[in-house]
């Protein structure tokens, strides 16, 4: 009888465990096909649009892994050469205009980069989605025409995260981040990121255009486009210092 | 004989019960005169500690700044802009500033304040700037150097002659990146300036945001703040719909709100006073009532009037009342007239608190004049209420009874 109690648990508990690790695994599928098991090395354009005007910014990315990243800006002519370094929890970025590098302070993880939606967290990637987050399959729901998981990410307790929740939904077949909502501690909608313009890059099919929609402010949007990706190129750590950060061109 | 006369002398006819009830109103006068001037001493300092200090009485946005405060929702101004704002009535003084938020930094510290760009001269004309300058120099026009809040500086570890990094977001998502040499240390009375950010000349601030001409905010200073919202107004049938108007009030309301509690709890205090000493005229004429009753039976018996009766115990009431207010005014005006310029410091402990709100730790008095109306219509009030009684009582009393009483 007691054997017969103890499976019963066992039964009652596995399937939902299976379904959590399932949610898991599937994010953890569609964040490396994204970002590379490794590194990926990108090149972007991104379009700022405002109601009263626009403005266009390029840059390269090198990252590895969610504790190294680098950002340079090549084009506009007058923004060009400065960089961004994220190395392990620390921000720097550095500006040739000036001559100078500054550290920037973790207030600064949820304010916009480059006067754009994006939030300096987005793209230097501080946060990891796989590990610094609690996973449930909501379902499923079709989005822009494909079968997608709908995943509900909660951020562990003391997770660098400045979000309070986001739901993600990932396409069935290839693992595509097609729309994902980010919400804030009170549970209000910030910000729909839209995965568009599927393409095979590198070898691997992807979404490469992504449309961050801010909730509250009618007119606003940043489109970034990917212009050119690389996966798990080799990248020493060495390549995420300060002295690179100038070198760089 | 006129009634109003006749009432004068009944009044002294028992002098000491007219002088006790005298000396009540006087009391409840001198109280509530001290209470309000003090209130009111203190609201105006607090408003112009607020208003001097920074905001000013009113400025004038882009309509979407004050929500927004981004460096996108700035103006230029139109070229006769500052003439149409100087030739309003009541406004003594208009002045530029363009602000926004910025990361300021050592290099190995950050920390994002405000970067005020700002016209030296004006500035300081109007909000005294440069008297807080601690240490180094107040900025010179088109000076390259910045002035840093005390408390920042602390955080930053900047002493003056030290070079800082500024990195932020300009007009339109230019980046905005300069060095600013920090020319002085600004030491505010309040904690909440010391912590504000750096000023800089607004020449270089628009330098360092790319706004070109632009501005975000003009700040206006008036002569007569009791007449704001006329002001206001005014220059938005001026300056038209493209422009956002706001008094300090609107862009403070907080201090607004700390006022009128402060002043509910007040009318508390003084309706108390004021029922007390009601009370005790009452009872003074509720006494006299009784000792004159079979006077006042005699006079009803002889021919006289009940109304003219009435009448002379009316006017007797009211002299009460305003030989109280009178009496009380000659014995508080001067003590307000000295301490509206002899502010009383208050002793070590309760003046951190008061500058920990970014006031100076002295009571503040004022001769705003509701501060003397309000008792004269309060003591009239009284008067006329405690006249009830008598009203009253001779319109019905017996008149066989009361005769032989």
């Amino acid at each position: 009888m007691k054997k017969f109690k103890l499976i019963l648990l066992i039964l009652l508990i596995i399937p939902s465990f299976i379904i959590a690790q399932d949610a898991k695994e599937i994010i953890k599928k569609a964040d490396a096909k994204m970002k590379g098991e490794q590194s990926s090395v990108s090149q972007m354009t991104m379009q700022i649009v405002r109601p009263t005007w626009e403005r266009t910014v390029s840059f390269k990315s090198w990252s590895k892994g969610t504790d190294y990243s680098l950002v340079l800006i090549t084009a506009p002519a007058k923004e060009k050469g400065q960089s961004f370094l994220k190395f392990k929890r620390e921000m720097w970025s550095w500006n040739p205009a000036i001559n100078r590098m500054i550290k920037l302070p973790p207030s600064m993880l949820s304010q916009g980069w480059m006067g754009s939606d994006f939030t300096n967290d987005d793209l230097l990637n501080e946060s990891s989605v796989v590990v610094d987050y609690t996973h449930k399959l909501l379902g499923k729901e079709v989005v822009s025409g494909k079968s997608c998981y709908k995943i509900e990410l909660i951020p562990k307790e003391n997770a660098p995260v400045v979000w309070g929740k986001i739901i993600s939904w990932i396409s069935e077949d290839e693992y595509l981040q097609l729309k994902t909502e980010y919400y804030d501690e009170d549970g209000y909608l910030v910000k729909t990121e839209i995965g568009s313009n599927i393409k095979t890059m590198s070898g691997r099919i992807i979404p490469t255009r992504f449309e961050l929609v801010p909730a509250d402010k009618e007119g606003n949007k940043t489109i970034l486009t990917l212009d050119m990706i690389e996966f798990n190129s080799p990248l020493t750590e060495s390549f995420f210092t300060q002295q690179n950060m100038k070198k760089l061109r | 004989m006129k009634t109003y006369k006749m009432a004068w002398r009944n009044l002294w006819r028992n002098r000491k019960r007219t002088l006790i009830t005298v000396a009540a109103v006087v009391f409840a006068v001198f109280l509530s005169t001290f209470m309000s001037s003090m209130q009111e001493g203190t609201y105006s300092k607090m408003i112009e500690n607020t208003v001097s200090f920074y905001s000013g009485y009113i400025q004038v946005h882009d309509p979407n700044y004050w929500e927004s405060r981004s460096i996108n929702d700035v103006y230029a101004p139109d070229p006769d802009f500052y003439k149409k704002i100087n030739n309003t009535p009541n406004v003594k003084m208009s002045f530029p500033r363009l602000e926004s938020f910025s990361l300021i930094s050592t290099g190995e510290n950050t920390k994002a304040a405000a970067l005020i760009g700002v016209d030296p001269e004006k500035e300081n004309k109007m909000t005294g700037l440069a008297k807080w300058v601690e240490t180094g120099e107040y900025l010179k026009p088109g000076d390259d150097g910045l002035l840093i809040a005390i408390n920042l500086a602390k955080q930053l570890n900047v002493k003056v002659g030290d070079t800082l990094i500024l990195l932020g977001t300009g007009y339109h998502g230019n980046t905005a990146a300069s060095l600013f040499p920090v020319k002085g240390i600004l030491n505010f009375p309040s904690p909440q300036m010391n912590n504000i950010g750096v000023y800089a000349d607004i020449r270089k601030a628009r330098e360092y945001f790319s706004t070109a001409e632009m501005i975000t905010s003009t700040v206006i200073m008036v002569d007569d703040y009791s007449s704001l919202k006329h002001t206001k107004h005014e220059l938005q049938k001026k300056l038209g719909n493209k422009y956002s108007i706001m008094t300090w009030d609107e862009m403070q309301p907080e201090i607004l709100q700390m006022i009128q509690q402060d002043r509910a709890g007040a009318v508390i205090m003084k309706t108390i006073i004021y029922v007390v000493i009601g009370f005790g005229i009452l009872g003074t004429i509720i006494m006299m009532m009784s000792e004159r009753r079979k006077e006042l039976a005699i006079m009803v018996a002889v021919g006289m009037r009940r109304g003219k009766i009435i009448k002379t115990l009316f006017f007797e009431t009211l002299y009460i009342g305003m030989l109280g207010v009178i009496l009380g005014f000659i014995l508080s005006t001067p003590v307000m007239l000295w301490l509206v310029h002899h502010p009383i410091p208050l002793p070590d402990k309760m003046a951190e608190v008061y500058e920990k709100f970014g006031m100076e730790a002295k009571l503040f008095f004022s001769l705003y004049y509701p501060v003397f109306l309000n008792q004269i219509l309060t003591v009239f009030g009284i008067t006329i209420s405690v006249f009830l009684y008598p009203l009253v009582t001779v319109s019905r009393f017996n008149l066989i009874k009361s005769l032989r009483s």
